[in-house]
């Protein structure tokens, strides 16, 4: 066990933790973030997807070890009030089907943006091919990054 | 009307089983499952788990209170094994610990001596042993023995698909706590939380009214979650019984994809005659389902092949027979489609060999055999109404198929290493539970006294968007506004003997209870409206917008006034609706009758390019004209349109299952089973709406859409296999599915494997 000091959605938290646990558990577990998701465990589907310092990053690999002084954004802290560009994009097209990837795929689309305010098709899946959803709700989430590019 | 879960859904807010805040004390469980496909246990050394400091307690099949059995169907499956394993995957004991990662390393500490035995991994070959879950059946039409005489072409061969991990994002998995008096509350992520009360009932011995079983949502479940989401619900159910703690089990991937069944994969034989104008006279087909090591859905499976064997098309003589086959893989289970689009890959099958023996396009002989207003099914139900040829002909004309092959055809001719391939696939699917009395169901409507209301209803709302759906239909009787509804959570002590979410019905049959509920308390309402406004009976009274009307004219009296009216008048604001889908039967002695309600109809047209240097595709459009009926939310249909078509795709091209012959699971993970992501989605998606004024029974005559656009993606192998052909017309790859690269590639060079060293490789970027 060692202790973590952490800046999680622009609070300062503590927690005290096997090195070797992945940020994802720590999220869920220890600091009751649950809207980040387990899928897969091995960053092959994009469900646990959070910002490390501004970049998507697979949080189920990440251990916490690793976090230092990098910030981390969750889907709960993306927004404050979740009218984000890209949640009210995803809202516009209606895209989530039964909703379990949407969070990972809404930071991983959110992260894109950040880098790149109008990403073409190409662009778009090469960010986004690292989410899978089993709702196969790609054809809106396309479109709602293109809405959300044009609103940012 | 937008999806209802939305909101939460992009915020993260909402709730999954493994959301819900853990309560003090909870355990966690783990199952240890055999190593072995099939083999007989004759050592289980538990000692070193129970020794680990945070194990509570190891359970095997000893400590079962009540029956060891979870079968549905048939009661062939045992919870946890006792002398015999059937698959690898089979739990075998379960630890209880007071942390997850204590439970997993404790499990590893258990030792089991099994002694193998063969296993069988080939549904012929377990059908020539005799290994069947059940008596084969035979759907028959006609006289097809006899008429063959008639055909100018008969073609036979086989064809085979494999299975499908549902891979539902959110994994199996359940949470359950004591509450007074020995009973348990699970929450459970299932399509069918009466199954899961029933069986953990039936392992614990308990009265079905000790269980309360709760769903919120599903992260996805496409049929992985209708009966095999039992066995976990009853593993923490059963730590609760024999710790009286809270449990908790959420199956990791691997565990989930190692332990749990999958789509049923199938081999085939097939034969078709037809006559000289390309009617097809007979049909004939074999089904070898493979099963699994139990029956689990089985058997219901296997039934609904036969009764999708011709698929949109009218064929006088018929027989089809089906088997299925007791294998030594994990049981497999519904997955979207449930065995119909197993039986419709083997007639497109049968279809295209004969199109390509006889030398016109497949599309040709489909057309021309198309389900007509006067013809019947094998099973002897009539098609009249069908939309089979209308959406051919509309996808046809809408799409300007003139132009698409000719768009094609010169791609073709100019490009030599890459080529383009196409494929109509007209789909039909019958709505209803093949096993008639399922098709039942209940909606408990509450009015609270300050006019909001609260539904519950058996539907399980799994990203199909049933929920939104029910507060349609409440806030159109009703005359409310929606966001005066709330949608509950679906719970057995609220609706009671539900059906599972399934069989593209919920909505239906939910909707239509909502329904009945509604109107029986908006004629509650109006009456007391009738007094409170000194109406004579002859006034007609009605509630719309929010406000009473009087022969069509809008009073001052609200919803909420009258709500408060007739709470003090001490009228029942709480209602009970219940539905059972009439006119359906079925004589299972005869195969013979009226199962569905209505049938769903469509034809997809997909166009695939093929990379014939590397055997990659990539498909260029998927244009559908679908039946909707009269679509009542065309928001969720499209959705659902989209990502059935998307999982058939998969199903069809890059889902490839492996066992080896020793029934290990060689996809188990992530890494080694590829599902479909934003690259493989067509590039265009166009779906028309057939929209249809005409009857039928459907919720507002909306047709469902759970299941059937998952069948559009069989057109993705036949497109494929149209370019393969295109490249190399001598190709006879085998009716193999899913077409992954590697035997695309096989079909290019089919027969002509010198000429692979020739291939300018220089070439190779001249696509366009």
């Amino acid at each position: 066990m060692a202790t973590f000091d952490l800046t999680i959605n622009g609070e300062k938290k503590q927690v005290d933790v096997d090195p070797k646990t992945p940020l994802l558990w720590v999220l869920r577990d220890h600091l009751n973030l649950v809207g980040t998701k387990y899928g897969c465990g091995i960053a092959a589907c994009g469900a646990c997807t959070v910002h490390i310092d501004g970049t998507a990053m697979r949080s189920c690999v990440f251990p916490i070890s690793e976090v230092g002084d990098n910030t981390v954004t969750t889907i709960e802290g993306l927004s404050e009030k979740g009218d984000h560009p890209v949640q009210k994009a995803w809202l516009q097209h209606d895209v989530p089907q039964c909703g379990y990837c949407q969070a990972g795929q809404i930071m991983s689309a959110s992260a894109l943006l950040k880098d790149n305010p109008n990403p073409d098709d190409k662009a778009i899946d090469t960010a986004m091919n690292g989410n899978i959803c089993r709702c196969g709700t790609y054809t809106r989430i396309k479109a709602a990054i293109k809405t959300a590019a044009k609103n940012s | 009307m937008k999806n209802i879960d939305s909101n939460t859904h992009v915020r993260g807010e909402s709730i999954y089983v493994d959301d819900i805040p853990p309560r003090q004390g909870t355990l966690y469980a783990c199952v240890f499952d055999s190593k072995v496909a099939h083999g007989h246990i004759e050592a289980l050394d538990v000692s070193k788990a129970e020794a680990h400091p945070d194990v509570v307690k190891v359970v095997t099949y000893k400590d079962i209170p009540g029956i060891n059995e979870i079968g549905g169907i048939i009661k062939d499956e045992p919870l946890l094994a006792e002398k015999e394993v059937h698959f690898q995957g089979m739990p075998i004991a379960m630890v209880l610990a007071t942390s997850e990662h204590s439970a997993h390393e404790a499990v590893k500490r258990i030792e089991a001596t099994i002694k193998a035995h063969h296993p069988i991994v080939d549904p012929r070959e377990a059908h020539a042993k005799g290994e069947l879950i059940i008596p084969s059946r035979t759907f028959r039409l006609g006289d097809s023995e006899n008429a063959w005489d008639e055909c100018a072409y008969i073609v036979e061969g086989s064809a085979e698909s494999a299975g499908q991990e549902h891979l539902y994002l959110e994994t199996q998995g359940a949470y359950a706590y004591p509450t007074e008096n020995g009973s348990i509350r699970i929450s459970s992520s299932t399509q069918g939380p009466t199954q899961v009360q029933r069986t953990v009932g039936a392992v614990l011995g308990l009265p079905m009214h000790k269980i309360e079983v709760d769903v919120t949502r599903l992260g996805g479940g496409f049929g992985g979650k209708e009966d095999q989401a039992s066995a976990w619900a009853t593993f923490v159910a059963l730590g609760v019984y024999l710790t009286g703690k809270p449990v908790k089990y959420i199956l990791d991937r691997m565990e989930d994809m190692r332990m749990t069944g999958k789509r049923n994969p199938y081999v085939s034989d097939f034969k078709i005659g037809l006559s000289n104008d390309y009617k097809i006279i007979a049909y004939q087909a074999e089904y070898f389902q493979n099963a699994g090591a139990a029956a689990d859905l089985s058997p219901a499976i296997m039934e609904r092949t036969l009764f999708h064997s011709t698929n949109s098309y009218f064929v006088p003589n018929v027989t089809v027979q089906a088997h299925s086959c007791r294998t030594n893989i994990p049981p497999n289970t519904a997955f979207r489609g449930f065995g119909g689009p197993q039986a419709m890959f083997v007639i497109e099958a049968a279809i295209t060999k004969a199109a390509e023996e006889i030398g016109v396009p497949a599309s040709v002989i489909q057309k021309a055999n198309l389900l007509k207003e006067k013809d019947k099914f094998p099973y002897g139900q009539p098609a009249g109404g069908n939309e089979a040829v209308d959406s051919w002909v509309r996808a046809e004309e809408k799409y300007d198929i003139k132009a698409l092959r000719a768009e094609i055809d010169a791609f073709n001719q100019s490009n030599q290493l890459y080529k383009k391939g196409l494929a109509f696939m007209p789909i039909c699917f019958g709505i209803s539970f093949t096993k008639t009395d399922m098709n039942q169901a209940r909606a408990l409507i509450h009015i609270y006294s300050d006019g909001s209301i609260g539904i519950s209803t058996g539907a399980v709302e799994m990203g199909q968007g049933v929920n939104t759906k029910m507060v349609q239909v409440a806030a159109h009787y009703l005359g409310v506004d929606p966001s005066r509804i709330k949608i509950e959570t679906t719970n057995t002590t609220r609706v009671a003997n539900t059906s599972p979410s399934a069989a593209s019905a919920t909505a239906d049959l939910n909707g239509k209870a909502t329904g009945i509920a509604c109107n029986a308390l908006v004629k509650r309402l109006t009456g007391a409206a009738r007094k409170k406004l000194g109406l004579s009976e002859q006034a007609v009274i009605t509630i719309k917008d929010e406000f009473i009307h009087v022969d069509g004219q809008q009073t001052e009296l609200g919803w909420e006034a009258l709500v408060q009216f007739a709470f003090l008048e001490r009228i029942a604001l709480t209602e009970n609706g219940h539905y059972a889908t009439p006119t359906i039967h079925f004589d299972k002695e005869k195969e013979k009758g009226h199962p569905f309600a209505y049938h769903v109809y469509g034809t997809a047209i997909t166009c695939v390019t093929v990379d014939c240097v590397r055997g990659r595709y990539e498909f260029d459009y998927v244009k559908i004209a679908h039946d909707f009926g009269s679509s009542m939310n065309k928001i969720v249909d499209l959705g659902q349109t989209e990502g059935g078509l998307v999982q058939g795709i998969g199903w069809m091209t890059m889902e490839e299952l492996m066992y080896n012959k020793e029934g290990r699971l060689l996809t188990n993970a992530l890494s080694t089973y590829k599902i479909p992501d934003i690259y493989a989605v067509p590039k265009e998606i166009e779906v028309d709406f057939l929209e249809s004024d005409k009857e039928n029974m459907a919720i507002f005559k909306s047709k469902a859409v759970g299941e059937p656009p998952l069948m559009y993606g069989i057109g993705a192998y036949f497109a494929i296999r149209d370019a393969v052909k295109a490249f190399n017309p001598q190709a006879e790859p085998p009716f193999s599915a899913p077409f992954t690269p590697e035997k695309v590639l096989m079909g290019l060079y089919d027969g002509k494997a010198n000429n692979v060293e020739s291939v300018p490789v220089g070439a190779v970027k001249a696509k366009g």
